[in-house]
């Protein structure tokens, strides 16, 4: 119950963005829609599973690319489509990869997915004919339920017609993954994070369970990707790139580590934050990292943490 | 003749070149309640490992039920009703206990993948976890989370969630470690009662205090430096000097009754 | 002919990044943090070397002396391994995840301190390193600077191994390591020794840096290129190792002069490759240890 209220301000706030903020900025929020849903498919498996991965811009990547070649390379411009494949593609190499990462846990499983990742990017970069190489492949506009929007500005369709097929797209997966965490299935995930053995003595196949959670993540990531590849209009390699999957978790941390509004909180505080530094200082990576480095050391659990920590204190 | 749960037959168990368990054997039968008792060091723990499949013996096995638990898996053994706790408390400390404990009704209703409905909702696994709290005297307790409660309250919550699996046998590693002894009394208490109302037809605790041992154990099994020096009903052994001398030390002076 | 160049070539990376990843190994042997800063220092090294030789030239020094001035800048461009590990080490006892990110910040935080202090151009030293001349065997020549820093490496290969096998510091070092609570239990001052090693580890990448930067520009690109390399090489030797750093160094040195030769395109890719290889066949790499 809680939750459906938060998630209705949240989305409130959504809707009401476009006609306050005007359309430069409505276009900014779209890539935060995009990386709130890839990121709550990553939290499921850092925050709730555990895996800190260093590999998953990887599938964000495929989400873009999965976009662009379906519309750039083989023209079909249903974004329905291009979803869908996204999701085939990124679930499938998921199924594989997490085969082998999913046999270690923490670091390890940290550098194998980042070999993954590291793999993927130099394929991306090298093979030119097949993804366009450094400079990636633009992505034409899609149509959003057979409609194509022709007649309209590239702006017009991006915080028109797309921002809400964004949001409705965020709310849906959001609101899936709302009923993950809190599902059997989300309470056995969590229960591997915090004692795998104990677990598996409780009749879980802590292995499945995170295999699970490794492909939905990647699917998550894989949505995520191609609203992010529409809303730039290019997949490029610089998207697969491991500090991508770096920026990725200090997202998630920034808003709330393993908790289910921590991606939208992160992705929006992220977005202003790096917006404001950008426009200050010319050292603005410095700024950043030395914050993320604050917020570890001070505030694990990232801003919803400290809102939930104050609201306490106001309560007593 | 009582059916038999479990038999270990000859296990071996080596680091290296020291030799944790020499070819131990026994069966446990439905209704017992086996102590194992030995000094630091004699493989208690190793036992118990081996016994639910976490070690492989490197020389002969162990049967549950007839059959083989080597490479079974610990989840799959544990759903076929060979549970087991830690000697540590291991809770899972974000949890409420209602949660921790409704992980394992979850696993044993084959639920664990089921991933679009909350857990909350599911009325029939509440219903066996308000039941499994009851038998341990936590419904009182079951919004409550883990790491607030107390270190005897952990150790229920800790047990209770193998037990919401309804094992058959269940292997207990020291559970009364780490408690005030004033309190081990009504934690063992507790725990046998819960065991008995949840259907656990067998139990085979570690333990070190011999008054617990002489109350409550129908059975006594004894290592020392990974032999079975002793296998024997409570009465005999408390009437042994020459066993409990070798396995305790020092004669308790009231056990003896 | 081309097989012997081809193999110098490689042993000369290996040797560089030998360097920087037995830095890496021994923060990691012991205090159980993977330092992604790893790549940063290495290019602190490499930066703070070249000004270091220019001023040093500049104040009329012989190039003669290239050498020892750039291990000396290196050794001293480490002591910021002070500053990090001070940070550092509010996080220890945390999640592991949280170590590996306050790591990252770090990355972040590098990367504009070098561009700041030293521009976003990349910096070359000329061509210093025929102060030393070459040597001819038979029909191959090869540059004696090259020659000189494989014979640090190797040197410096040997000190490690006496230093962590053979000393008491060593031992204190390798109990710390086994079991940090323990080792305080017995009397060794962790807080001292894990200050000591992060030091110790990041003065290695720092002098990796610094001894590459007659043959390759410092730029900003090099702390990412080098923790990509340096992490193929502590995954295929395994975590904490030094001698799995050791054949990791050559292996990946290979590798990679081998792929630059004949297939450029799959140079991390066939690295990598090899990583997941190694990691199927050997979970915790050549020389690894499951974590306890």
């Amino acid at each position: 119950m809680k939750t459906i209220l938060a998630f209705l301000a949240v989305l409130a706030a959504f809707v009401a963005a476009p006609f306050a903020l005007g359309p430069y900025y409505t276009t900014l929020i779209i890539p935060i829609l995009a990386y709130a849903i890839a990121l709550t498919g990553l939290n499921l498996l850092f925050g709730y599973g555990g895996l800190l991965s260093f590999g998953h811009a990887m599938f964000l990547a495929i989400g873009a690319y999965a976009s662009a070649v379906m519309g750039a390379k083989l023209g079909v411009r249903a974004f329905e489509a291009q979803l869908i494949v996204a999701m085939l593609a990124s679930g499938t190499v998921a199924a594989l990869i997490g085969l082998l990462c999913l046999r270690y846990t923490t670091i390890f499983f940290s550098m194998l997915t980042l070999a993954f990742g590291m793999i993927f990017h130099s394929f991306l970069f090298k093979f030119y004919d097949l993804t366009g190489g450094e400079s990636g492949i633009s992505v034409p506009r899609p149509s959003l339920f057979g409609a194509s929007f022709a007649s309209m500005s590239k702006t017009a369709f991006l915080v028109g017609p797309f921002y809400w097929y964004a949001l409705g797209l965020f709310s849906v997966m959001f609101l899936l993954m709302a009923l993950i965490v809190s599902s059997p299935f989300g309470l056995a995930l969590k229960a591997g994070r915090d004692n795998e053995r104990k677990t598996s003595f409780l009749g879980v196949p802590v292995f499945k369970v995170r295999y699970v959670a490794f492909i939905l993540s990647g699917i998550y990531c894989a949505v995520g990707g191609a609203v992010l590849a529409v809303s730039i209009g290019a997949a490029d390699p610089e998207l697969s790139y491991w500090t991508q999957s770096g920026n990725m978790i200090f997202i998630i941390i920034l808003g709330g580590l393993g908790q289910l509004f921590g991606p939208i909180v992160g992705a929006v505080s992220f977005t202003l934050l790096q917006d404001t530094l950008m426009a200050n200082t010319e050292y603005w990576r410095f700024a950043l990292g030395a914050i993320l480095a604050l917020i570890i050391i001070f505030a694990p659990r990232g801003i919803l943490g400290l809102i939930t920590r104050a609201l306490e204190w106001r309560r007593r | 003749m009582t059916e038999m749960l479990l038999r270990a037959l000859n296990i071996t168990k080596r680091y290296g070149a020291f030799t944790a368990l020499a070819g131990v054997s026994f069966d446990i039968s439905k209704g017992e309640v086996v102590a194992v008792v030995g000094p630091n060091g004699a493989g208690k723990t190793t036992l118990v490992n081996t016994l639910s499949g976490l070690f492989m013996p490197d020389e002969g096995g162990v049967m549950f039920e007839g059959r083989p638990v080597a490479g079974l898996g610990a989840s799959a053994l544990a759903l076929r009703g060979l549970a087991r706790s830690f000697q540590l408390v291991t809770i899972y400390p974000s949890f409420t206990v209602a949660e921790m404990i409704s992980v394992g009704a979850f696993a044993r209703a084959g639920q664990t993948f089921r991933l679009l409905r909350p857990s909350a909702t599911c009325r029939r696994e509440q219903a066996q976890v308000r039941e499994v709290a009851a038998a341990f005297g936590l419904e009182h307790r079951l919004e409550t989370t883990c790491s607030a409660l107390s270190q005897g309250e952990k150790k229920l919550v800790d047990i209770a969630s193998a037990l919401t699996l309804r094992p058959r046998l269940m292997l207990l590693d020291e559970p009364t470690s780490g408690i005030s002894s004033a309190d081990k009394d009504r934690i063992m208490e507790t725990l046998l009662a819960a065991a008995q109302r949840l259907g656990v037809e067998s139990l085979v605790l570690v333990e070190h205090d011999m008054e617990l041992i002489a109350r409550y154990a129908t059975r006594v099994i004894g290592l020392k430096a990974g032999s079975l020096v002793a296998d024997m009903p409570p009465d005999a052994f408390f009437r042994d000097p020459a066993v409990i001398e070798t396995l305790v030390g020092k004669v308790p002076h009231n056990a003896l009754g | 002919m081309a097989t012997v160049d081809l193999l110098f070539a490689a042993l000369f990376n290996a040797a560089v990044l030998f360097l920087v990843t037995a830095g890496l190994q021994l923060i990691f042997g012991v205090q159980r943090i993977v330092n992604l800063t790893a790549g940063s220092l290495y290019a602190l090294g490499a930066y703070f070397g070249a000004s270091v030789f220019e001023w040093f030239s500049a104040q009329g020094g012989s190039p003669v002396l290239l050498l020892p001035v750039l291990i000396l800048s290196g050794l001293l461009a480490g002591q910021v391994g002070f500053i990090v590990e001070r940070v550092l080490r509010t996080v220890y006892g945390r999640d592991e995840a949280f170590q590996l990110l306050m790591t990252f910040t770090f990355v972040l935080m590098f990367q504009d301190v070098l561009r700041y202090v030293w521009g976003a151009q990349p910096r070359l030293l000329g061509d210093l390193p025929s102060v030393y001349g070459t040597l001819v065997v038979g029909e191959f020549t090869f540059p004696v600077y090259n020659l000189l820093v494989m014979a640090s490496a190797l040197v410096v290969a040997g000190l490690l191994y006496w230093l962590i096998e053979r000393t008491s510091l060593g031992h204190v070092v390798r109990a710390t390591a086994e079991n940090g609570r323990m080792a305080e239990a017995l009397g060794a001052n962790t807080r001292r020794i894990n200050m000591l090693v992060f030091v110790l580890g990041s003065m290695l990448g720092t002098v990796g840096g610094a001894l590459v930067i007659p043959t390759t520009a410092a730029s900003l690109e090099m702390p990412i290129a080098l923790i990509v390399e340096a992490f193929a090489v502590v995954v295929i030797g395994g975590l904490g190792s030094i001698r799995g750093a050791f054949l990791g160094a050559i292996i990946v040195g290979v590798l990679r002069a081998l792929s630059l030769t004949y297939f450029p395109e799959l140079e991390v890719m066939s690295i990598y490759l090899v990583v997941i290889v190694v990691l199927v066949a050997r979970p915790y790499g050549l020389f690894g240890k499951a974590e306890a």
